[in-house]
């Protein structure tokens, strides 16, 4: 039974089985799971935000006293975790599940399970490093987490337990979905689509994925490290057992680096989308795009060094990190001035989505040119750990990322839910954001270059600061009011945003094909893919006559590149009884029910879930294990034996919860028989 | 070898010029920890690379946005415009903006790493050693040629390079002065090594910081450097190396208790010459009497190093007591002040736990550079040093007061007139 594309109120769902709370617990379709990162991530990044509003009234003036040193460790170590690995990343992987198979003409990742087991864990995950705060335990030892101050002789609370196990939960889900990832992107995309005829975003997210599953192995051997230490009793970095501090910077930054092109890439991706559809231009120069990206990812592994250089590596080593990170300006740079070609010459609608995507070439330049600053190992000894470096990165990560992503949510929104975000309060909250990050985080290369180091939770007046200090707490403020106005645009689209229709922007690519919101199966004919821009080949190929379209590998799914059919159909399409075997470019305005199709899909499980549940019991228990070991330390050994038998309930019980789980997970099909 | 074409050193001229003006409003009367006023050569030779980062980033900076905002205006969408049309790149104009930054990094990258190498050269032979030691949270400076320990106030002769040997007693810390030179790390079980020679032309007082996150008051880890003439330097190493002054004169029967022990704080605030007067000569059997100049003078310390941190909320000192050295000597002689700290001159105080108290009376500051050294805010300090400083490992001392390391309060402990006593002992260690 056909129902009509222009009605989103079935959302994701076709019939009552697939609505109330079971289905979204059970669900193992990639764009229920996009849209959960969606809403989990954006909840983390208003924690965070108000963590940072926060640190903000604190050092509005000289020697705030709105909270103590100790809360304040808590509030700046708890920004940047949550920022990095519950904010901008899920937000990132938002887009990844939501977006990946739509582009590569798929009808849902390789792994569909894994991928609602990686939604999970990070739910988990961040529930579980934010009830540190219940317990007065927020981690306090920075983002970084440096030993020696890191361990048990120099952080004897929860504190650091509750980080470093968060991030081993987090660090699970955030490999599972690379992996599933780099195959889905690598096995499911559609017939012709090659590898130089993916999306920008889809590379940028296939890029990003190499990165996270090369990087977050070292971090997670630190932390496995840093965890034996403290409660195990071995000496990786033990001070007073002679060990060597640089061990944990050395591990940390191999990871540390390579996560901000993990937060930035994906920006980027979004960007590279936004620009050409809202200037009606392919985008410039697609093969540097890419090779751009590679370049930046591989260069992003040699660089890590450049955090270091007040440790006293000595001069080779500093002069060898200081010009591998000048040379990653160079593929950087190029992607600006690609963006700008790309506008160059086009019709620029400045809808919100395309405003943020300007904003993101105007403000990360910024950051992108104080990064090369400090590139300079000698100009760095004056710059490292002062304001200088987070007005830095917050122009990376703010005017970067997060303009790139609220570019993508604006862009996406209609897809993602069949509704338009509001035009108006968009454009209100891109002016209000833009104005307030740049009122805050600009005075603070100022505050910087003046002396003010960073992670101080009170300064003295009269050290110059406080002006810029006041102009950065009101610019926090302005932020701030610009995320309520968005939270408000976002939660009030969500209900009676304007229908959005297929393709609302004109934008080229296989997403835009099929009804927004997607129905589940996404392509009822999965498209036969014969250049970059399909959408734009069929609705206007007068422009795009002169594309140059490689034809490798189009003979193997036989078909011309003008996209007509070379005789056979595409053997998943054979005998089905409505469809055409023709497939190319085409619109997709009804939607039918999977019988109708004859497509199977993944059964709903909750097992991902359970397993998920499991793991995170698991890492729990090690708390209790320190709970016993203070106990007993302070003399009460009964309530130390209590912590131990906690200890062991929670340990097993977890481990074997996810074990089991797991195992029956995979003796599960991943769909029952044809229904 | 040739000159800069004209057209580049005349946009470079332009562009000194605009941040000149810019930063003539960083000047160091405004902002007294700023890097642009320069006072070592090792300063110097960042500032200069600075400057050439900015011109070139601010160089790419105005073309990038000039370039963006001319785009973003010419190119909007007008009613009625044709398509546009669709160009898919350029490969000329792609390899240009490859090679143009790559090309501009060479600029920087040369004289980066000339700069790498001088600045991490050996320090040259007979500059002034100081070993700095971190600990949490507070400075250990040590004068190895002199024989010498001090805490939290660093005293360096001007027109010598002084070469900084830099280790932590615990966690990481950075050692940073930023008018005299960059941040080096303090690693745990490493040594590093930073050298540079102040140049100002008169005795000077900085503000210096830790740089590396260490812990709960890692923001209360500061210290002063005065820079200083040879000759006061000279006078200064003599009189650190003599035993404290008090201590001397205790130990010697029927000398001039009297004087250093009446010394009160009001005086002491008025002038440091009068106190210096009649304590100095009660110590016979050291040189002191030959220096001249024991420590910076409080009364021309600059404002920006003053500091001002609040007293905590709830922490209070009886008003009107009134402190006997003597009496103070006596209490912090048999109280737990001894086991954590050093005090040359006083047999019985010998630990090294905390900073060496050895001339306390000369410093300006205490608590890490955290509140000026006066009657009061020693007094409340020696009663309450976890309340007037978060994390402090010096206990809780006063009676009645609360702990909130070990969150207990005080049943017996030290009385307000026992601190005042300590107070003026300590104040008296000239």
């Amino acid at each position: 039974m056909a129902t009509t594309a222009a009605a989103p109120a079935h959302a994701y769902g076709h019939d009552a089985e697939h609505t109330g709370i079971w289905s979204w617990l059970a669900t193992v379709d990639h764009k229920r799971i996009g849209m959960l990162y969606l809403f989990t991530s954006l909840f983390f990044f208003f924690v965070g935000g108000l963590e940072a509003e926060i640190i903000r009234m604190q050092l509005q003036g000289p020697n705030g006293k709105l909270v103590s040193a100790e809360t304040y460790n808590q509030l700046f170590t708890m920004h940047g975790t949550t920022m990095i690995f519950l904010g901008i990343m899920p937000l990132s992987a938002a887009f990844f599940n939501f977006l990946i198979p739509l582009q590569i003409g798929a009808r849902d990742v390789a792994f569909p399970r894994l991928n609602a087991f990686s939604y999970w864990v990070f739910l988990l995950g961040g529930i579980f490093m934010n009830a540190s705060w219940l317990l007065n335990a927020a981690p306090d030892g920075g983002w970084f987490g440096y030993a020696p101050l890191t361990t048990r002789p120099y952080s004897p609370g929860m504190n650091i337990d509750f980080w470093l196990l968060g991030l081993q939960i987090l660090g699970v889900s955030s490999l599972a979905a690379g992996f599933n990832f780099i195959t889905t992107i690598i096995n499911m995309r559609a017939p012709g689509m090659n590898l130089m005829r993916m999306p920008m975003f889809t590379w940028a997210a296939f890029v990003t994925q190499f990165l996270i599953v090369l990087a977050f192995p070292v971090i997670t051997i630190a932390l496995v490290f840093l965890m034996f230490d403290r409660f195990f009793g071995t000496n990786f970095y033990t001070i007073a057992a002679g060990a060597d501090p640089l061990l944990w910077q050395h591990l940390f930054w191999i990871f540390g680096h390579p996560e901000v092109y993990i937060l930035i890439l994906p920006a980027f991706g979004l960007v590279s989308e936004v620009i050409p559809t809202h200037s009606k231009k392919p985008i410039f120069g697609y093969p540097v795009m890419v090779f751009s990206l590679i370049l930046i990812a591989f260069l992003g592994f040699g660089v890590w060094a450049h955090h270091m250089f007040a440790v006293g590596m000595g001069p080779v080593a500093d002069t060898v990190f200081g010009v591998t990170t000048m040379l990653i300006a160079i593929p950087t740079g190029v992607k600006i001035f690609n963006w700008i070609a790309t506008m160059h010459g086009g019709a620029l609608r400045f809808t919100t989505a395309m405003l943020f995507a300007c904003g993101l070439v105007g403000f990360f330049t910024v950051g992108g040119l104080s990064g090369v600053m400090h590139a300079s190992p000698p100009a760095d000894l004056q710059q490292t750990d002062t304001y200088f470096i987070v007005a830095h990165f917050h122009y990376v990560l703010f005017g970067g990322s997060m303009m790139g992503i609220f570019a993508g949510i604006y862009h996406y929104f209609p897809k993602f839910t069949g509704r338009m975000l509001s035009e108006r309060l968009g454009k209100v909250h891109f002016w209000l954001v833009a104005i307030g990050m740049n009122l805050a985080f600009f005075p603070m290369h100022m505050s910087g270059l003046l002396g003010m180091p960073r992670r101080i939770y009170r300064y003295d007046a009269g050290q110059g600061w406080e002006g810029f200090n006041y102009a950065s707490s009101i610019g926090a403020y302005i932020l701030g009011v610009g995320m309520l106005v968005f939270a408000w645009n976002f939660i009030r689209s969500l209900r009676s945003g304007k229908i959005a229709g297929n393709d609302p922007w004109g934008a080229p690519t296989l997403e835009w094909m099929i009804p927004s919101p997607p129905p589940e199966y996404n392509f009822a004919r999965i498209p036969v893919v014969t250049s970059r821009y399909p959408l734009w080949d069929m609705k206007r190929p007068e422009l795009t006559v002169e594309v140059p379209h490689t034809q490798r590998g189009d003979r193997a799914v036989q078909i011309d590149i003008a996209g007509k059919d070379a005789g056979t159909p595409h053997p998943g399409f054979k005998g089905q009884a409505n469809q055409p075997a023709e497939s190319g470019p085409h619109i997709e305005t009804e939607t039918y029910t999977l019988k109708q199709l004859g497509i199977v899909l993944p059964d709903p499980t909750i097992k991902p879930l359970i397993t998920a549940l499991g793991l995170t019991i698991m890492l729990t228990a090690p708390l209790f294990m320190h709970h016993a070991q203070l106990m007993e330390a302070a003399g009460k050994m009964p309530e130390a034996k209590t912590g131990m038998v906690m200890f062991w309930i929670l340990a097993l019980g977890g481990a074997g919860l996810m074990v089991g789980m797991l195992y029956h997970w995979l003796l599960t099909p991943l769909e029952s028989e044809h229904h | 070898m040739t000159a800069t074409p004209r057209p580049r050193r005349r946009l470079h001229a332009a562009l000194t010029a605009a941040l000149a003006l810019a930063l003539a409003g960083c000047s160091a009367d405004k902002y007294p920890n700023t890097i642009f006023e320069p006072t070592t050569e090792f300063n110097r030779e960042v500032l200069s690379i600075f400057h050439s980062l900015f011109f070139w980033s601010a160089l790419v900076f105005v073309l990038v946005e000039a370039a963006l905002i001319w785009v973003m205006w010419r190119y909007r969408r007008r009613d009625g415009q044709p398509e546009p049309r669709h160009v898919h790149g350029n490969t000329t104009l792609e390899i240009a903006w490859t090679l143009i930054p790559a090309v501009i990094l060479v600029f920087i990258a040369v004289p980066t790493v000339r700069a790498i190498f001088r600045t991490q050269a050996k320090a040259v032979p007979g500059a002034l050693q100081v070993q700095v030691i971190g600990h949490q949270w507070w400075w250990e400076f040590r004068y190895p040629q002199y024989g010498i320990t001090t805490a939290n106030e660093l005293y360096l002769p001007i027109g010598r390079t002084v070469n900084f040997e830099l280790r932590t007693n615990d966690v990481l810390h950075s050692f940073w002065i930023p008018r005299l030179g960059g941040k080096r790390d303090l690693i745990s079980n490493r040594t590093n090594y930073l050298w540079f020679t102040p140049d100002s032309v008169s005795e000077n007082a900085w503000n210096g910081t830790c740089n590396e996150f260490c812990g709960a008051s890692h923001a209360n880890m500061r210290f002063r450097a005065f820079t200083v003439t040879p000759a006061q330097f000279e006078q200064w190493t003599v009189h650190q190396k003599a035993p404290a002054v008090f201590g001397a004169v205790a130990a010697q029967p029927g000398g001039a208790p009297v004087a250093a022990g009446t010394v009160q704080a009001a005086e002491r605030a008025k002038s440091s010459g009068a106190p210096q007067a009649t304590v100095n000569p009660a110590a016979p059997s050291t040189p002191v009497t030959a220096a001249s100049y024991i420590g910076y003078p409080s009364e021309r310390l600059p404002a920006y190093t003053v500091p001002n941190a609040p007293i905590p909320d709830g922490l209070t000192f009886t008003a009107g007591l009134t402190g006997d050295a003597t009496r103070g000597q006596q209490i912090y002689s048999r109280s737990a002040c001894i086991g954590c700290h050093v005090i040359s001159g006083n047999p019985m105080s010998v630990g090294i736990i905390g900073p060496n108290l050895t001339h306390f009376g000369s410093r300006l500051t205490l608590g890490a550079a955290l509140y000026p050294n006066d009657e009061k805010h020693l007094a409340l300090w020696i009663k309450n040093a976890r309340a007037m400083k978060t994390g402090s490992i010096m206990p809780t001392l006063g009676r009645g007061e609360y702990d909130p390391i070990l969150a207990t309060t005080l049943k017996s402990g030290l009385s307000d007139q026992e601190i005042a006593d300590i107070a003026a002992y300590l104040h008296a260690l000239k």
